[in-house]
């Protein structure tokens, strides 16, 4: 019994889908709308994150020894700094790979390279590069180093030059996470509203069937179920939908910001988050169908 | 069959109005009998009491036996599929086929797909309309749109059907072609209760009438006349 109910359920809801045209064809776009809104700011959001880690990655403080200090005492100094709980990672860097990298780095400037051959003798000092898990550690790491026992064997610390930039990525960062969270709640929520009244307003036009299936004899879940299939149809279709504009955009737009990361990182990235953002899409579609139409039909059952 | 039993229905909002006044009446089984009285009489309130819309203020209503004048609304659609109702509005289900509108009556009460495909085109066959089985309600004229609706109320051959101004939106011609046919059902043995105040149907059809005057059942006879 259970089994033909929902049956004829749902070829009812599937025709009711079918013969309504426009009125399908309406809810479907405001749905599809709400869910490209929400998707892009999942999107929009994963885009930013990349960029801020790759940005984040690029940052970091150079500690740069006296050219007299041997090379067990930096090592000795590395593995402290490695201790200390606000530290990612720290890299020993030799005089002699600091030369190659500046060499590396230059060999288009015949300037430079006439230069350190005049010098013969290598000017550049050893140094430890040292990221924190977090941009805003890097003041309480400098300061460590600074008072630390290897304080007389170093020569400089790049953390002056650099702090107005990181200070600057700081306040970047928090601004755009606060901004985002605030206008996702705000779209996500204006989206939901949207799509809920214009569930609401399909099935206030069809209030006249639902009495009459009353007087019929129909009990209200036989009256209810055709609605919540149509509500389902809804987001599923909404959310094919949406993954058909979705998908062709992120992939003509990541060569765009690719000049901000690489390209190769950015698409992983977002097949890693392919079957993520499809699975929020047609549940979110399914249910916000669903619930809209379940609110929506309560009244004209008088339950 | 049915019994109503000192009935008083007031519509309590802005001003109470009292629809209907210590009503009393019988009707047995495979009679026709016809409800007049002008606009605002009580009419369509016995109607509605009948089909359980409403609940009467005081007093009882029985139909075979059992008092339906207080339904749990669990048990309201069960009791609904045991009489076949007909409107001045038709009340078709506007995204449904003449065949689909009529097979519902029996979806609803989990008759089985064969039953469905015997029985609805047979009774489309009785009231004339098995070849256009596949139009919709608004493909048809309100004639054929109101047979249509008949042959729904009848499908799942309830012993009681009731009209409501059957004929108030039709020409005289649909008009008397819809109370033949209402007369043909009740010749089969259902009960009919007709609710209307078209003069000539009443003094066409010569069967019993109940007249209601401001609530009040003021006139009953066994061979009645249009007379108010």
């Amino acid at each position: 019994m259970l089994v033909l109910t929902l049956r004829r359920t749902f070829v009812s809801g599937f025709q009711h889908f079918r013969r309504n045209g426009w009125l399908s064809f309406a809810v479907i776009s405001i749905l599809s709308l709400t869910l490209l809104i929400i998707s892009t700011l999942i999107v929009l959001s994963i885009a930013a994150n990349l960029v801020i880690r790759s940005v984040q990655d690029k940052v970091d403080i150079s500690v740069y020894f006296k050219n007299d200090t041997e090379e067990s005492k930096i090592q000795e100094f590395r593995s402290t700094v490695l201790q200390y709980r606000e530290v990612k990672s720290a890299d020993y860097v030799s005089k002699d790979q600091a030369l190659d990298e500046f060499k590396a780095k230059n060999t288009d400037n015949p300037v430079i390279m006439q230069s350190i051959k005049a010098i013969g003798d290598n000017p550049l000092n050893a140094s430890v590069n040292i990221k924190a898990i977090t941009p805003d550690k890097y003041d309480i790491i400098a300061t460590a180093i600074q008072s630390s026992a290897y304080k007389d064997d170093i020569s400089r610390i790049n953390y002056a030059k650099n702090k107005i930039v990181i200070e600057r990525l700081n306040n970047v960062l928090s601004t755009t996470r606060k901004v985002g969270v605030t206008l996702a709640a705000l779209f996500s929520l204006i989206a939901v509203l949207i799509t809920f009244n214009a569930i609401r307003i399909t099935i206030y036009a069809h209030r006249q069937e639902i009495e009459i299936m009353r007087l019929v004899g129909a009990s209200n879940p036989y009256i209810r179920m055709p609605f919540i299939f149509e509500g389902i149809i809804y987001g599923a279709i909404s959310a094919i939908v949406v993954m058909a504009i979705l998908l062709p955009t992120i992939r003509f737009a990541t060569p765009m910001i690719a000049g901000a990361v690489s390209v190769k990182e950015v698409q992983s990235n977002f097949m890693q988050y392919f079957w993520l953002i499809l699975f929020i899409q047609i549940f979110v579609g399914i249910a916000l169908g669903t619930i809209s139409s379940l609110i929506a039909i309560r009244r004209y059952l008088k339950v | 069959m049915i019994e109503f039993r000192n009935v008083k229905k007031i519509y309590t909002g802005g001003i109470n109005t009292i629809a209907l006044d210590d009503i009393s009446f019988t009707i047995e089984k495979e009679e026709f009998v016809s409800l007049v009285g002008h606009s605002g009489a009580g009419k369509s309130t016995i109607l509605k009491l009948l089909y359980a819309e409403e609940k009467p203020t005081s007093g009882e209503i029985f139909f075979n036996g059992d008092d339906i004048s207080n339904l749990s609304l669990k048990q309201l659609p069960y009791y609904r599929r045991r009489i076949g109702t007909v409107f001045q509005d038709f009340k078709l289900l506007p995204r449904k086929t003449l065949f689909e509108n009529v097979a519902f009556a029996l979806e609803v009460s989990d008759h089985s797909d064969k039953e469905i495909r015997e029985l609805v085109p047979q009774i489309l066959e009785i009231v004339g309309l098995a070849h256009k089985m596949d139009s919709y309600p608004r493909e048809i004229s309100g004639g054929e749109q109101q047979r249509v609706a008949i042959a729904r109320a009848l499908v799942h051959r309830p012993p009681l059907i009731i009209a409501d101004e059957p004929t108030g939106n039709l020409d005289p011609i649909s008009s008397w072609g819809i109370i033949q046919l209402l007369l043909k059902i009740n010749k089969l043995g259902t009960t009919v209760l007709l609710a209307t105040h078209n003069k000539d149907i009443v003094n066409r059809v010569k069967k019993r009438v109940i007249t209601l005057d401001q609530g009040k059942l003021i006139r009953d006879h066994s061979k009645g006349r249009y007379a108010i």
